[in-house]
């Protein structure tokens, strides 16, 4: 396994008391597969992906649990080694590229920055490498002079997948990636990323709340609800045979690729409260299958190849 | 000095000043300058009671002596001038100019922001171009030496220094209530007074001016302190008033009577700190307000 | 580029419509203004005279439609007091003027930008709670009592200090170039100086400190720290680079407002500047001179108003490209 995240239970300080963001999430991903960290806003996925990262904001905290890198326990390195380790092994690509590129430097400076001052490159090297990486990403190298204003959204989000590619890392984690775009453009960075990820045999945890990008691009499928990960497997078994329940309703609140996005049909009810989840299984209140067991009972995320935190599993 | 003090153009929380009330304990910073206004205010009202002297009056010692330069005592708190004056009894009293000062010339910068600003920006046009283009103009005016021209000119008293602070002071103010406007007449309840045929002066009155009754107060609490410097510093250039003991009149005076010189730190440390306090109390408060009103701006 | 030329054209604007209130100020308000010039025992003969020479005998119109045209030659008439050309003596001054204005204006914005800075890295603790109240106390402290206070104890009871002027009295040197360059002139510069700097630096330490922690909450701050960068490096490149550019224009508008606001430190420290001279002039009824100077002040305000706007398009890329 490239990566393992074991019980991991990230929280953050409010003044209302610790929202349990994450909370017992499990995950695996070998060498060379995408695996789309699939949930609802609001169900932790994005703060797993920065866990990963070790970068969360100020009020937030790692509670519990274990990241495993390469064999390597993330959380009990010291902060100086876990830093080494990012970007170089570990890149990000983030949701809103408008905003995650500083606006005063050009492309070419901030591929610069991070070729020169984290992959130890010389300027003319990084200059070259930066032309290699618009070329990979389909944006032109003259692009390279201009300030992130400049780009349109598409083209922001590819100067992002290269800057996230330029050390070659071996694992990168993007953060819903395409889903500022609109459905055009989202398409065309996908075919991108998916091209990308084959040639250079990309290992990826791709955070998104649309069912289509996973089933698009990814070959594993992890299932986010109220900071757990309920269900996990290959993405052909997940969305072909789910096993949670909550899978199942997901599958018929998001549309599918080829299906129409009117016949959307939302799960009944609210996720619960982070602040004070209920015991129990999480989902059990808005589950239609859920029985007396499933409000005290709260069932771990046992298997191998494809298993669902469900007492029904 | 420049009215340079910065205010982001974010739309306050609709209806902010009705929390006004809470500034004082929300926020520990107003709640000091709340408690020095209220504190030099009593002072200034009780003023007459409080100092134990005529401030201008010439004092002698029993022996006949003139009573000059007397470091402080039981009977002189804080001693007396070159000219044997009591310098408390001036502190006590200095309070009121400038208070007033302070006071008046903040009404006055708002009210000329409030007016030009919300007819600016609600009618717009060539109203618009000549208020905003009137505001580049006075924004280019050099600000302590036109306040100087023009005590000189109309001859030196504290009205003519409330005059020209608010005649120059009004633009920031004006500039910002403008956009606000601008954007308050977009907003839906605007649109609907038009639907229903309100005049435009009713719209303007009922429905826009107290949504940026906010901004008016932020920049009155901001012009509070730039009249009393200013005050402080037109007096000290000899340009005061000269028959009212202002804080600056006393720092003039223990300048012209060579105070550094002579070590007397006595003549000019207190009025300066009364300044500082005074100054620094608007400044709180309105440090205060705007994060109330701008939430984004809380750290 | 259309943006550039608007704005220079409203500066001239501008600066015509100032002109125009300052002749207007001085020539309608009561009294004579060679009143104070003219010996009373002037013969009404002679009072004729000086009143020609000044060109004050001629209708109002006219007077303006010359003095428009002289301000055009930079031409600003001739001194009252001094029976001198005005645009001479002030040229004689302004350096003293310069020099010290920007001594001041680099130490309050190098020390306001790194303090504001660390300021903001130390959100919620102590050092804010002392330091806030602090900076904003020598920002509500008037600048002529800071400068009678260091006075007072670094002029008049320790002695490191001259009490006032530009250099030494009777003191010669060589040229303009030697005497502002002497250690003469930097030793009685430190205390004006420095007042000033203490003044200033309030506004440039704020606003970064406010910059800094809007920046700070921006998504590509957390980019930086993903990307494996020290916290000290993201604080430098990104993080101050980005909140400084609101300080270039600050600095602009400061220096425009301060030549002006010089005033009382230079009347303070007996700083022969521009600020002093049109003290001297206002209190002499020396118009013309009152007049020339107060222009000068205006124009250098008007002008760095004009810089700062366009300033802040040039260094901000984003504003850069939108202008055209």
């Amino acid at each position: 396994m490239l990566l393992s995240v074991d019980d991991l239970a990230v929280a953050y300080r409010t003044s209302r008391g610790d929202a349990r963001a994450v909370d017992g999430a499990r995950l695996d991903l070998p060498q060379g597969a995408l695996l789309g960290l699939v949930g609802e806003s609001g169900c932790g996925k994005t703060t797993l992906a920065r866990a990963i990262m070790g970068v969360l904001p100020r009020n937030g905290s790692v509670r519990r649990g274990r990241i495993v890198f390469d064999g390597i326990d993330l959380l009990s390195l010291p902060p100086e080694r876990r830093r080494a380790l990012l970007w170089r092994d570990i890149a990000f690509i983030p949701q809103s590229a408008m905003n995650s590129l500083d606006p005063v430097y050009t492309l070419r400076a901030q591929l610069r920055e991070v070729l020169c001052g984290r992959g130890g490159l010389s300027r003319g090297a990084a200059d070259d490498r930066a032309e290699e990486l618009f070329a990979a990403v389909g944006l032109d190298a003259a692009r390279l002079a201009h300030y992130p204003h400049q780009f349109s959204g598409g083209m922001r989000q590819r100067a992002a997948i290269a800057l996230a590619l330029a050390l070659k890392p071996r694992l990168i984690i993007a953060d819903e990636p395409v889903t500022a775009l609109d459905v055009i453009v989202q398409r065309q960075v996908l075919n991108t990323f998916q091209d990308l990820s084959r040639d250079l045999q990309l290992s990826a945890i791709v955070v998104t709340h649309d069912v289509s990008v996973v089933a698009f691009l990814c070959d594993l499928t992890a299932v986010m609800y109220a900071g757990k990960v309920v269900e996990y497997g290959a993405t052909r078994d997940v969305l072909r045979a789910p096993a949670h329940p909550y899978t199942m309703g997901l599958m018929q609140a998001f549309p599918d690729l080829d299906r129409d996005a009117e016949t959307l049909v939302s799960i009944e009810g609210a996720p619960p409260s982070l602040l004070d989840p209920p015991p129990g299984c999480r989902f059990a209140p808005r589950c239609s299958l859920a029985e007396a067991a499933c409000r005290t009972a709260d069932p771990p995320p046992l298997g191998d190849a494809h298993w669902a935190a469900c007492i029904r599993a | 000095m420049p009215p340079a003090e910065t205010v982001a153009l974010a739309a306050p929380r609709g209806l902010a000043w009705r929390r006004l009330p809470s500034l004082a304990i929300v926020k520990p910073y107003a709640t000091v300058g709340i408690a020095i206004y209220l504190v030099f205010a009593l002072i200034a009202l009780f003023a007459g009671r409080i100092a134990p002297y005529d401030p201008l009056e010439i004092l002698f010692a029993p022996d006949g002596q003139l009573a000059a330069s007397l470091p402080p005592s039981a009977q002189h708190l804080l001693g007396t001038t070159n000219l044997g004056r009591d310098i408390f009894s001036q502190l006590v009293l200095g309070a009121r100019p400038s208070l007033a000062v302070g006071i008046t010339a903040a009404i006055g910068v708002a009210s000329i922001g409030t007016i030009v600003g919300l007819l600016s920006g609600y009618f717009g046009g060539l109203i618009d171009t000549i208020l905003m283009r009137l505001a580049d103009v006075v924004v280019g005016i050099p600000f302590l030496p036109f306040v100087i021209v023009l005590a000189v000119l109309l001859h030196p008293s504290l009205t003519n220094i409330v005059l020209s602070v608010a005649l120059l002071l009004w633009p920031n103010a004006a500039r910002v209530i403008r956009s606000q406007v601008l954007t308050l007449r977009q907003r839906q309840f605007v649109e609907a007074a038009r639907m229903s045929a309100a005049s435009e002066l009713r719209i303007l009155l009922i429905h826009v001016a107290p949504n940026v009754l906010p901004l008016s107060f932020l920049y009155a609490s901001i012009a509070v302190g730039w009249a009393i410097l200013t005050e402080a510093s037109v007096s000290f250039l000899g340009f005061g008033s000269a028959d009212t003991i202002s804080w600056g009149y006393m720092l003039q005076d223990a300048y012209a009577s060579q105070a550094l010189s002579r070590g007397q730190y006595i003549w000019f440390v207190p009025p300066g700190i009364c300044i500082v306090l005074v100054v620094l109390a608007g400044f709180l408060v309105s440090r205060g307000y705007e994060e109330l009103l701008f939430p984004k701006l809380k750290d | 580029m259309t943006h550039v030329l608007r704005r220079l054209v409203l500066m001239l604007l501008v600066l015509w419509a100032i002109a125009s209130i300052l002749f207007l100020m001085f020539r309608l308000m009561p009294g004579d203004p060679t009143t104070a010039y003219i010996d009373p025992t002037f013969t009404a003969e002679q009072r004729q005279v000086v009143l020609h020479q000044f060109g004050l005998d001629l209708p109002l119109w006219r007077q303006y439609a010359i003095y428009i045209g002289n301000l055009l030659h930079g031409e600003l008439g001739l001194s009252f007091r001094y029976r001198a050309p005005v645009a001479g003596l002030i040229l004689n001054v302004l350096p003293n003027t310069l020099l010290l204005t920007l001594t001041a204006l680099v130490i309050a914005y190098i020390f306001g930008a790194l303090g504001g800075a660390l300021l903001a890295m130390k959100r919620g603790t102590w050092v804010e709670a002392v330091t806030i109240p602090l900076v904003l106390a020598t920002r509500a402290a008037p600048e002529f009592w800071l400068g009678m206070l260091l006075l007072a104890v670094f002029a008049f009871a320790f002695g490191w200090f001259p009490s006032g002027g530009a250099v030494t009295a009777g003191a010669a040197f060589p040229s303009a170039l030697a005497r502002v360059t002497s250690a003469d002139f930097a030793h009685h510069l430190v205390l004006p100086a420095a007042t000033l700097a203490i003044y200033l630096q309030g506004l440039p330490l704020l606003l970064m400190r406010a910059n800094m922690l809007e920046v700070m909450q921006e998504e590509f701050i957390t980019m930086a720290r993903m990307k494996g960068f020290g916290e000290w490096s993201i604080m430098l490149r990104h993080a101050a680079r980005n909140a400084l550019l609101p300080l270039v224009t600050a600095f602009a508008l400061g220096f425009g407002a301060s030549v002006g606001g010089n005033v009382v430190v230079e009347t303070v420290f007996s700083w022969p500047g521009i600020g002093r001279m049109l003290v001297d002039a206002v209190a002499s009824s020396d118009y013309p001179l009152a007049q020339g100077a107060f222009l000068l002040i205006a124009a250098v305000l008007v002008v760095m108003n004009a810089v700062a706007d366009m300033l802040y398009g040039v260094l901000d890329p984003r504003v850069a490209h939108a202008a055209g």
